[in-house]
């Protein structure tokens, strides 16, 4: 057991209350107003501000790693555009000093997940920034979900002399192995024993809506593709990174769809991102769509997303609400939204212990837990 | 004539004034302190509550010349083929209408210097620019105000088949060997001997006559002793851009005065050169007495968000006093512009910001930026009031 006394706590999912924090085998046992037993360990907060552990929901460490060039580099597998059948579990590396920066800056939990180079790129997978040279060990879900991807990047990999060349290509490939796998599936349900094959049983948690697609679109009519795509199939999904989504806010809100919008700091690398930033993002949050904010780590570094979100409290957002995206409502895209979050009784005990204002690019994350146990520790806490 | 009141103004090379006064007219400061008197003709704006600094400057930006939403149609930073292409000048591939230009003046940068990509081993000519106008010859600050070169991956990355350099060492050859080039070329000339033109050559002659420096791209703690070790046997003026692991060797740099303008800020590690890579550099550069400037590299840390890069800069060490200094008068002065901008003083270009509270906060965003006296953004108005 852990206590965390003399806090502010933010849970997020409800009111800043001032009190302590019972942790217990990895979970929130009590919270606010408590009695903490003696021979409990105690770190006292000081009045300092107690947050969820911070969560970014789609992101490359592992797969991408820090400077290390093209033998770091495993997060596209070129090989072909329809790749489900490849796993982030297989390729992200527990090593890449990405987890050490992210306990240091309050990230604990990360949805791992293959680039978008190909239409379907592979499954995903939720870690914990846990210290362990085994990737099970970090693992929360697996899989989370199943990356695909729309826009330039595709057809920019793929293309002229091999499909898909054009969007409408994407949208093509796409649509020729999700109705494939409906196939292989009906034949499967019916007895008739298919042949094995690893891409469309891959495919089935897809089509049958277990795990959801996760649809890079960054421009208007690449996101209204994805939206096309997914209903045409029944399929549960959600929109990565969704640049132009302020153009369709009303859309996105009244279908509820999941977004994960970001990385918003960098500038309009891309033609498909024209008009990115956290105006934008603002502007979904106010219309209602379900967003979470992500950095797209490394694309921008995944310790900075405090800050990112402290940009987008600076674009309107309530400080409640600024948090809220880079910890509930990412744990609810990630579809763990029962475990992660928010301090609440029951939930996994990822807590972050701020020397200040969380969202501020000047503040430190002085203490950082997982699953109950500290990982990080700064200045006078250390 | 028009006097901003009431805010409390970092003038940057002088100390803070609370509820000062500034006086502006015909685009130059012209006045500010606690008690300057406002003259009856004046239109008095008051700013109680708000903070003023001086407009930011970025000595190593891409704006109006990369990305910018337009893909390959607007990739105009490196020229390639060809390691050496000394003879390219920013100014002729940097677009006005750019929207970074406008993303500038919302991140309370109102000069730049532009900068030729790291692609070849020396890249270009780079131009300063205030970041407003409809022609860029109009924007100018200064220019040229530097020839880029590069050392480390980038260079060696770009030659295509076997061409040179394939090596950190082929790189070096190739930048003393237009130097030693551009020597003979300029000695030719004065001899009388009358060289084909050589446009190239000409801009070397430039760096090796002192009119401007050679900035040198250098990630590596090798590269950028490699940097000052070319530069020291040419007898070059010279700074480090990047300068990502210059905490290394912080006091060779201080020993040197090596001017490093670090940045991009808020990125990650997505080469070799830069594995090292450590919020804390710029802080520890200043503490050993290196010139630090923070730098953007937009579009690679969007300039909008130059701020932010400041506030992680301070948060890692760097002294508030330091940190917005980084951000205004030492980049002014490594371009060679501090006499127009990069303080609040009398004589000096009205460049200036109006921030909601203290600087680096995202609390504080930019309210209004000014370049000579001009208003060219308004947060209110973007926001439609």
């Amino acid at each position: 057991m852990l206590a965390i006394i003399n806090a502010r706590l933010h849970p997020v999912s409800s009111s800043p209350v001032r009190g302590a924090l019972l942790l217990d085998g990895g979970s929130i046992r009590e919270i606010g107003d408590i009695r903490v037993p003696g021979d409990v360990p105690v770190i006292d907060a000081r009045d300092r501000i107690v947050t969820p552990g911070i969560i970014e929901a789609h992101c490359h460490a592992g797969l991408s790693e820090e400077g290390i060039g093209w033998e770091g580099n495993d997060g596209n597998e070129r090989s072909d555009p329809m790749t489900p059948h490849v796993r982030a579990i297989d390729g992200a590396n527990p090593e890449d000093k990405a987890f050490g920066f992210f306990r240091e800056a309050g990230i604990t939990s990360s949805q791992l997940t293959p680039g978008s180079a190909n239409i379907i790129g592979g499954e995903q997978l939720v870690a914990k920034s846990k210290e362990t040279l085994f990737i099970d060990e970090m693992v929360v879900l697996r899989p989370s979900g199943m990356k695909a991807a729309l826009g330039e990047n595709p057809k920019r990999v793929y293309g002229p002399k091999k499909s898909p060349a054009t969007r409408m290509g994407n949208a093509a490939v796409m649509r020729k192995w999700l109705s494939k796998a409906l196939a292989y599936s009906k034949k499967k349900e019916s007895g008739s024993d298919p042949d094995f094959d690893m891409i469309l049983e891959a495919l089935l948690p897809v089509v049958h809506g277990d795990i959801p697609l996760r649809i890079h679109c960054h421009r208007a009519d690449d996101i209204l593709t994805a939206i096309r795509l997914a209903e045409e199939f029944s399929l549960d999904f959600s929109l990565e990174h969704v640049t132009q989504g302020h153009l369709l806010a009303d859309t996105l809100a009244e279908k509820a769809i999941p977004c994960a919008a970001g990385p918003s700091m960098v500038h309009e690398a891309k033609v498909e991102m024209r008009g990115n930033g956290f105006e934008g993002v603002a502007t979904m949050h106010r219309a209602g769509v379900r967003i979470c904010l992500t950095n797209d780590h490394p694309v921008v570094h995944g310790r900075n997303l405090p800050a990112a979100a402290g940009m987008l409290q600076a674009a309107g957002l309530s400080s409640d609400d600024a948090l809220g995206t880079i910890t509930l409502a990412a744990a609810r895209h990630m579809g763990l939204g029962d475990r992660l979050g928010s301090l609440e009784v029951g939930k996994d005990a990822d807590v972050v212990i701020w020397s200040g204002d969380p969202l501020d690019a000047r503040s430190f994350a002085d203490v950082t837990i997982i699953d109950g146990e500290v990982v990080h520790r700064r200045g006078d806490d250390a | 004539m028009r006097a901003y009141r009431g805010a409390r103004f970092y003038p940057v090379d002088s100390a803070p004034i609370d509820e000062g006064v500034m006086l502006v007219e015909d685009g130059k400061i012209v006045g500010i302190g606690r008690d300057i008197e406002v003259p009856a003709n004046a239109e008095v704006i008051d700013l109680a509550g708000k903070v003023v600094i001086p407009g930011l400057v970025d000595a190593h930006s891409h704006v109006g010349m990369w990305g910018d939403g337009e893909g390959d149609a607007s990739r105009d930073g490196n020229e390639r083929p060809g390691p050496i292409t000394a003879e390219v000048d920013a100014i002729d591939s940097v677009n006005p209408h750019h929207v970074s230009f406008q993303s500038c003046r919302e991140g309370g940068v109102t000069s730049v210097m532009i900068h030729p990509g790291s692609g070849n081993a020396v890249g270009g000519l780079c131009f300063a620019a205030k970041t407003r106008g409809e022609v860029v010859d109009d924007m100018v600050l200064k220019a040229p105000t530097g020839l880029k070169g590069a050392l480390g991956e980038n260079p060696k990355r770009g030659g295509e088949g076997k061409d040179s350099p394939k090596t950190r060492m082929g790189t070096a050859a190739l930048i003393r060997d237009f130097f030693a080039r551009a020597e003979e070329y300029g000695r030719k000339k004065e001899r009388g001997k009358d060289p084909d033109p050589d446009l190239a050559l000409e801009n070397g002659l430039r760096v090796l006559r002192g009119e401007i420096p050679f900035r040198v791209h250098a990630h590596r703690s090798d590269d950028i002793a490699t940097a000052v070790r070319l530069c020291e046997e040419l007898g070059i003026a010279f700074n480090v851009e990047h300068c990502t692991d210059g905490y290394m060797i912080a006091p060779f740099l201080a020993e040197k005065n090596v001017v490093a303008h670090v940045g991009p800020g808020l990125s990650s590690r997505g080469k070799v050169e830069v594995a090292n890579r450590d919020e804390r550099n710029a802080a520890l550069l200043a503490e050993a007495g290196v010139k630090v400037c923070l730098v953007t590299d937009h579009p690679f840390l969007d300039v909008r968000y130059f701020m932010a890069y400041g506030g992680v800069a301070q948060k890692h060490g760097l002294s508030f006093s330091d940190t917005l200094r980084a951000l205004t008068l030492s980049p002014a002065e490594s371009i060679g512009v501090e006499d127009r901008v990069g303080s609040l003083a009398p004589g000096k270009d009205a460049d200036f910001l109006v921030l909601a509270g203290e600087p680096f906060s995202y609390k504080s965003p930019v309210l209004s930026t000014y370049i000579e006296g001009v208003e060219v953004y308004s947060r209110i108005d973007r926001r439609g009031g």
